[in-house]
């Protein structure tokens, strides 16, 4: 499939995470699409190499395989496994163990969810947990708020990467406040990767303008109408914001600055 | 692991309870039967309070022991004794509306046949008391199902508990039957000393056959001595897909050959599945 951004102009630097290197800045969840067929073509499209994983309960009556190995080719993928649902540190620690017993990698990405309505993160039982995991040598990419002190002491506590969000998950608000995402990546040195919240190409671009290292998102793509499509103009959306930074944006004005030449106008 | 439901269950009717003395009794029960005794109180004759009462009596008499106090269709009161399980019988609340009132407690269902043990399987009970097995006097005209209940109530994969006729002697037909344990009203109640009837009861069962388990949440029996191995090929899950975890532990998947079930075991079998 042709992008708009071609190899030759747009030399970007890898995403590296926890000693592992991935040339999509762009990681997707398969959560909630129509069904798997469209959910892997979503995942082609999107040119993800991340795509998070929940663990559960396996289905006993063995009238429905709704594992998603089944379906994702974990040679192809990079599979990380989220601690979604879980409302305690010690939840969380419980899921992540189990997900590291699957064998694929040492990473999760680590939710602690403090409020139902919101799904707003825990940030307490986010920093216990991950403390308690990184201990384990689990490599511990934190889903978090865009709060600049809870993004350093999750640094402070070893994440290999931070992730704040964009907006509550599942609700495609967009960046509600650049400000925070901004003053995170600047101070930290751990990749700082927007998680949750995106709803349209739009607002993936204006996230990757503000200079993180990738984003991450589910509902965005799997609930759109044309799934497929919108994963493709999200692959797009993430590699212009992320071209635009590099480029680096003209200043803001308040007036207008005339494009051509005031000279040689006629008398 | 949680605590195994027990293999003896001590039943009490009005009329036991209207004769008095069902808590000495009880106690005298729970010294010779420990964690293998149930009693379980059932009355209509009652009101909320003295029923909470007898049932509070009764579960600080089984606790030093660790017996497990039942108390049967009153999910309110099971709740408010701090009860070990709820039993429900015909006419009681179906077990989702039960578990509103008791979440995380164990729901028996009383079945007497076939259609209705599936039923009870299907509404999600945790294990079956099935019976009469044999003509009782606790149920006179009602006609004696025998022992094919419990193969019947059985083969839905939930723990049964026979009832009904039962004493020491007939105790090995139910087993033999497939049943987990037995309960009994007047062979433990009526006797004069009900810790040696109870003694005789144990005495007379056989090491059960088979296991109750937890896996999933849900309640299951498996033979004696299956491995989490031999778990996964019942279940045919590939080992290779699926994470266990055995009472709270990750077992590695080259331990899955020699860890073996023990009852009232808990089991987790995890997946991945599509998430955000």
């Amino acid at each position: 499939m042709a992008t708009a951004v071609t190899e030759s102009v747009f030399q970007d630097t890898p995403l590296v995470v926890g000693g592992r290197t991935f040339r999509s800045r762009l990681l997707v969840g398969t959560g909630k699409y129509k069904d798997n067929a469209v959910m892997v073509r979503a995942l082609e499209a999107s040119g993800a190499e991340v795509v998070t994983v929940a663990v559960r309960r396996i289905s006993l009556d063995r009238t429905k395989e709704e594992g998603i190995l089944y379906h994702l080719d974990p040679g192809r993928f990079f599979l990380l496994a989220n601690t979604a649902g879980c409302y305690t540190a010690e939840d969380a620690v419980r899921y992540a163990r189990l997900a590291r017993e699957a064998g694929f990698n040492q990473f999760v990405k680590l939710e602690v969810i403090g409020d139902q309505k919101t799904l707003l993160p825990d940030v307490a039982g986010l920093l216990e947990a991950a403390r308690t995991l990184v201990k384990e040598g689990c490599k511990v990419m934190a889903y978090t708020n865009d709060d600049l002190v809870t993004a350093l002491r999750l640094e402070d506590a070893g994440c290999v990467a931070v992730m704040p969000l964009a907006s509550p998950i599942g609700s495609g608000l967009g960046l509600l406040n650049p400000y925070s995402i901004r003053t995170i990546k600047a101070r930290l040195t751990v990749p700082v990767i927007v998680d949750a919240g995106v709803g349209t190409a739009s607002d993936a671009c204006v996230t990757m303008e503000q200079g993180v290292d990738g984003l991450l998102m589910n509902t965005a793509i799997a609930e759109a109408a044309d799934a497929v499509a919108m994963a493709h103009a999200m692959r797009l959306a993430t590699e212009a914001g992320r071209a635009a930074f590099l480029a680096g944006r003209m200043p803001r004005r308040e007036v207008a600055v005339p494009s051509s030449p005031t000279a040689g106008m006629l008398a | 692991m949680i605590a195994p439901l027990p293999r003896l269950h001590a039943v009490t009717d009005d009329r036991t309870v209207a004769a008095g003395g069902i808590v000495e009794r009880a106690a005298a029960l729970a010294v010779a039967a420990g964690p293998e005794l149930a009693v379980h109180v059932r009355t209509r004759a009652l009101g909320g309070a003295a029923l909470l009462d007898l049932a509070r009596a009764v579960g600080a008499a089984l606790a030093p022991h660790g017996g497990w106090l039942v108390v049967n269709d009153r999910a309110d009161v099971a709740r408010a004794a701090g009860a070990r399980a709820l039993q429900l019988g015909r006419g009681a609340l179906d077990v989702q509306a039960a578990r509103r009132v008791v979440p995380g407690m164990p729901v028996g269902r009383s079945v007497h046949d076939e259609a209705s043990a599936r039923a009870a399987r299907a509404e999600g009970a945790d294990y079956l008391v099935a019976g009469p097995l044999f003509a009782t006097a606790s149920h006179p005209g009602t006609a004696a199902a025998g022992p094919a209940l419990v193969r019947r109530a059985a083969a839905t994969g939930l723990p049964v508990i026979a009832i009904g006729g039962l004493t020491p002697e007939r105790a090995g037909a139910a087993l033999e039957a497939g049943a987990w344990g037995v309960a009994a009203v007047r062979a433990l109640w009526d006797e004069a000393d009900p810790g040696a009837a109870a003694r005789a009861f144990l005495a007379a069962l056989p090491a059960a056959a088979t296991l109750p388990v937890v896996v999933n949440g849900e309640s299951r029996v498996v033979p004696a001595g299956t491995t989490l191995r031999g778990l996964l090929e019942q279940l045919d899950l590939d080992p290779r897909a699926v994470v266990v975890e055995h009472n709270r532990r990750i077992v590695r998947r080259d331990a899955l050959e020699t860890a073996r079930l023990a009852a009232g075991d808990a089991v987790e079998l995890v997946h991945f599945v599509g998430g955000g």
